[in-house]
């Protein structure tokens, strides 16, 4: 069966085009705007990875990361940060709220975040 | 206080805030910037993958010059910020008792992906014992490694390995970081602290760098009163060693 995929991502232009490229690697794919949507999509299914930007709107990324890992079904799944914020206060806050890595968004190209994916849920 | 003084002290106080200023606008457009890099990027790679069908030669070459010209760009906007993070730090200095492994596991963490991407294996080799404390600058200790181990990761070809290491010497801690990669030739060593400098070999790797990486890290070191040396072999690798004094 597919392994689920969670993308949060305000941006729907990149959302799409992640969407699009993990669907054709074969995972299936669910996404969010916003932490409302992101918070009612894992209560429906929790998915077996999450992929989380951090400029967003209202509850930013670090804040949904916190309530992702304080809930007790899915303190353990693995969660990418994906953005383009590069300073070391955002990966260093990240990784205390325990991302499981780290991805400054342009300098990956989407099947090599598909591969970091794949290597993560082996 | 003489009136001179408190005049550089204003001077001083309205530069540092406009420095601030200068420093947010590179970020906040960077990250503008990079959103739309990214968009590009992600789009001509699915497009040179055959994601969306197959290409004819000419069009597979054309997307290739616009995915190497997105990526030139990309490298452009991170090597503005990583100047601009390295002259905001030089300018202060706050020391405090810090724990560099676990600031050393952090750097680590962070170069996780990029190292993985490049297909090289980066391997921090923990103590097995609780290290002291080392009065430090937690930002420019950070940058220090970050900028070691990136040369490292960078100037190394797939299949590499680089290792880091840290280990307490009579009154210093010492931070180790070893490549497997292109070396510094023989001729390029005394000037590859110099400001600006990119060895040939570094250079016809078509890694993109401002040759400031070096030299702000040998800077940093010294403020901490700390050395910094290397062993090197062309084609072999090199290791660069980081001796800073030791707490009490």
């Amino acid at each position: 069966m597919s392994k689920k995929i969670l993308i949060i991502e305000d941006d729907s232009f990149l959302q799409g085009l992640a969407s699009t490229k993990l669907e054709k690697e074969g995972f299936a794919v669910t996404g969010a705007a916003n932490s409302d949507d992101a918070m009612k999509a894992v209560a429906n299914e929790i998915p077996d990875l999450i992929l989380l930007d951090l400029v967003l709107p209202g509850v930013d990324g670090f804040g949904i990361l916190k309530m992702v890992r304080d809930n007790p079904k899915t303190n353990q799944t693995p969660v990418i940060v994906f953005s383009n914020l590069s300073e070391d206060k955002d990966i260093k806050h990240a990784k205390e709220l325990g991302a499981t890595d780290y991805m400054v968004k342009s300098n990956f190209t989407l099947d090599e975040l598909a591969d970091r994916i794949k290597q993560i849920l082996k | 206080m003489p009136e001179e003084s408190k005049d550089l002290i204003a001077e001083n106080e309205e530069l540092k805030r406009q420095n601030a200023i200068k420093s947010d606008l590179i970020s906040i457009s960077a990250h503008q910037l990079r959103t739309s890099l990214s968009a590009m990027k992600w789009i001509l790679k699915m497009f040179l993958d055959g994601d969306f069908g197959n290409l004819t030669a000419e069009q597979i070459n054309f997307m290739k010059k616009a995915y190497e010209s997105d990526d030139r760009m990309i490298r452009l906007v991170n090597e503005m910020l990583s100047i601009n993070h390295a002259e905001d730090s030089l300018e202060t200095t706050h020391r405090e008792p810090t724990d560099l492994v676990k600031l050393l596991d952090e750097v680590v963490f962070d170069f996780t992906g990029e190292s993985y991407k490049r297909g090289i294996e980066l391997i921090f080799l923990k103590p097995d014992h609780a290290l002291k404390d080392v009065l430090a600058d937690e930002d420019k200790m950070r940058v220090i490694f970050q900028n070691l181990i990136e040369n490292a990761i960078k100037y190394s070809n797939k299949g590499g390995r680089v290792f880091v290491t840290i280990s307490e010497k009579a009154d210093v801690t010492e931070i180790s970081v070893r490549d497997t990669g292109i070396g510094i030739a023989k001729e390029d060593q005394e000037q590859i602290f110099g400001k600006f400098f990119r060895a040939p070999n570094a250079k016809a790797q078509d890694v993109v760098g401002s040759g400031l990486g070096l030299y702000t890290t040998k800077r940093m070191v010294e403020k901490h009163q700390g050395k910094i040396w290397f062993e090197s072999t062309t084609g072999e690798g090199t290791t660069f060693f980081v001796d800073i004094p030791t707490l009490g």
